[in-house]
């Protein structure tokens, strides 16, 4: 299953999303500046300001 | 095969004979069984155009030549249910209670031949396969047109057992064609055409064929010379693939509309058959066998070598060498000269009767490893013997020396012979004792991006000079208290660089290498460190401009730093109590 996915380009600063296939095993480079430096943003649902680990809330 | 165990010279293998149901010793392919047989089911061989038994023969040219008893097809032996073949046979050769067999073996190699499997050209729906029954694949049309086929060589088309006079053939069917994720050119169907029209023209001079390419790649030895007589022989070739096919109802007729590109026309031709050229896939056994013996696939999924142009039997776990398809599409010829390579390559090894083992290998030291069995897992080639709750082993034959279990492992209990930790210690902070703030710190793989440094440098091109590298056998040997440690000396910026995926010289190792830059990356902003600066980059040994590039970025990202940041980044990262063991040996390198 492909989910797409959030990712940051260290070097150029670019953020950008991708679909993802499940056990891919891809090289990843910028699209902007074509650098290496890609950093995998975990994917946050929106209003959540945790650093993506869940959270119990409290009833 | 079911399992494998050992490493060069010294493989087990556990090899699952499955039950045939027929003792070959005493058959003698009466065929007495088979005609009682009630059950019908579609051959495999015939590609499904006919049926076969539950109990049969493969294929006429199969060896032994014996029956063979499909148990999923099977009515079983009771005899209200059936037993009739066993009734039959007056040699008494079938056994219903027949078992698999688990057959061990020791060797000291390992050929992988496990061939292909053939696209099935379903998803491609504007060629209307499944819905029209005179498209067919070019698998098909061998079986149609072959004496030893369902209809006996007769060439008829499925809708109507008439003779075809006007068939087309589509090129590219499942090759070169990202789309649907198979860019890579299938290599023999080109030929295979080709010598589908030749044999056409021989059998039924009447006969019209067209052939709709993209391009025609006849570069084997008298291939262009084939391609020459199917064209004098009253082919016609047609540039453009064509976008769909219609069926005429009544006559079952067949109307293909395509470009040619030649003219830029949108052209419509009519067919009593269409041949689809399908091309190959990986086979499907290949994502079993790849775990078994640890061997890594390329991007369009046939089975890596250990070196494209001088290894191109060898896969990179030593002991294990390719032939045949199952490597890389190729046709009768290329697999007949890479089998005896291969098998070549086998026999020097074991004639030998010894392997030399690589001089940089990892050590386990038994009395500081924890036992957690962290460097098993990144081993790219299961050279860690470990069990929950023993110490780890290392396999010296298995083991290459990248260093990523030395990285890996939490408790300086992995020493890399060579590549120690104590001395990158040292090496980091000598190159960092005077001016790091001027300095880009720079890890750099032995095979790819060191070479990839002397490349700018014999080219002669100009860099800034701010750079200073530390050559690790892989990137994967860089660990994170590596990094760490630049940083608490006041590195500005740290590069890690290696090889760019498909070139890894340690099968995949560097994927442990994103892994470890994402957590340094996590890290880093966790401790108030911009992340940006340690920087990941993959430059092969051909790519000079891509390394003075690189280090040019880098420079410019130097400036950017501020002597706060360095500060505040040497007070935050400041190591934990546990490694002053390591520090002791550091400082002892060091002098
Ligand atoms: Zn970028």
């Amino acid at each position: 299953m492909a989910t797409m996915e959030n990712f940051k380009c260290m070097m150029c600063g670019y953020e950008y999303q991708e679909l993802v296939e499940e056990g891919e095993d891809k090289e990843r480079s910028c699209p902007k500046c074509r650098s290496n430096s890609i950093r995998h943003l975990k994917n946050r649902p929106s209003g959540d300001n945790t650093d993506g680990k869940s959270k119990k809330v409290k009833q | 095969m079911e399992e494998v165990s050992g490493y060069i010279g010294n493989f087990t293998i556990t090899i699952r004979k499955k039950a045939r149901y027929v003792d070959t010793s005493v058959c003698n392919a009466c065929a007495e069984c088979a005609n009682v047989c009630p059950v019908l089911k579609p051959d495999e061989y015939q590609m499904g155009l006919s049926t076969r038994k539950a109990i049969y023969i493969p294929f006429p040219q199969a060896v032994p030549c014996s029956y063979i008893l499909n148990m999923d097809d099977c009515l079983g032996n009771n005899p209200i249910a059936c037993g009739k073949c066993a009734e039959a046979c007056e040699q008494d050769a079938i056994n219903y209670d027949d078992e698999d067999e688990l057959i061990k073996r020791e060797v000291g190699a390992v050929i992988v031949a496990i061939g292909l499997d053939v696209y099935d050209p379903t998803e491609m729906d504007e060629y209307g396969y499944t819905r029209y029954d005179n498209v067919i694949t070019s698998m098909e049309f061998e079986r149609l047109i072959c004496a030893g086929g369902p209809t006996e060589g007769h060439f008829v088309r499925p809708s109507d057992h008439e003779r075809p006079k006007r068939i087309g053939f589509i090129q590219c069917v499942g090759s070169r064609n990202p789309e649907i994720g198979r860019p890579y050119c299938s290599n023999i169907c080109c030929m295979n055409t080709i010598k589908d029209t030749l044999l056409l023209a021989d059998h039924y001079p009447d006969v019209q064929c067209s052939v709709f390419y993209q391009d025609i790649r006849a570069f084997g030895k008298s291939f262009e010379d084939m391609f020459q007589r199917s064209k004098e022989a009253g082919t016609r070739y047609i540039r453009g693939l064509p976008g769909d096919i219609e069926e005429d109802p009544e006559t079952r007729n067949l109307t293909l509309i395509a470009e040619n590109t030649t003219t830029g026309q949108i052209e419509r031709h009519e067919f009593d058959m269409i041949v689809l050229s399908v091309g190959v896939v990986p086979p499907k056994d290949l994502a079993k066998i790849s775990g078994l013996l640890t061997l890594s696939k390329t991007s369009d999924g046939f089975f890596m070598e250990s070196h494209p142009k001088l290894k191109p039997v060898d896969a990179p776990t030593r002991g294990i060498f390719f032939a045949g398809f199952c490597e890389a599409p190729k046709d009768i010829k290329d697999s007949v000269c890479q089998a005896g390579a291969a098998s070549s390559r086998a026999g020097a090894l074991l004639n030998k009767g010894q392997v030399q083992v690589e001089a940089i290998t990892s050590v386990i030291d038994a009395d500081a490893c924890r036992k957690c069995g962290a460097c098993a897992p990144v081993c790219p080639y299961s050279a860690i013997k470990w069990k929950k709750g023993e110490v780890a082993v290392v396999i010296e034959a298995a083991c290459a020396g990248c260093g990523n279990c030395g990285a890996a492992c939490n408790f300086d209990a992995i020493t890399m012979r060579h590549f120690t930790d104590a001395q990158y210690l040292a090496q980091i902070r000598a190159i960092l004792a005077e001016d790091p703030q001027d300095k880009v710190f720079v890890f750099a793989c032995n095979w790819c991006s060191y070479s990839g440094g002397d490349m700018a440098g014999i080219s002669r091109m100009t860099y800034p000079a701010s750079n200073r590298l530390v050559r690790t056998m892989c990137s994967a040997r860089v660990s994170e208290e590596m990094v760490l440690e630049a940083f608490r000396c006041g590195a500005p910026v740290v590069l890690v660089s290696g090889c760019h995926y498909a070139d890894c010289h340690y099968i995949n190792a560097n994927r442990q290498t994103v892994k470890r830059v994402q957590r340094l990356w996590n890290k880093l902003e966790k401790a108030g460190v911009r992340p940006e600066r340690l920087q990941l980059e993959w430059i092969s040994a051909a790519e000079g401009q891509k390394f003075a590039k690189v280090m040019g970025q880098m420079e410019e990202l130097r400036k950017t730093v501020t002597k706060e940041e360095i500060e505040h980044a040497m007070e935050a990262l400041k190591p934990k109590p546990r490694k002053a063991k390591k520090e002791k040996e550091a400082a002892a390198v060091t002098g």
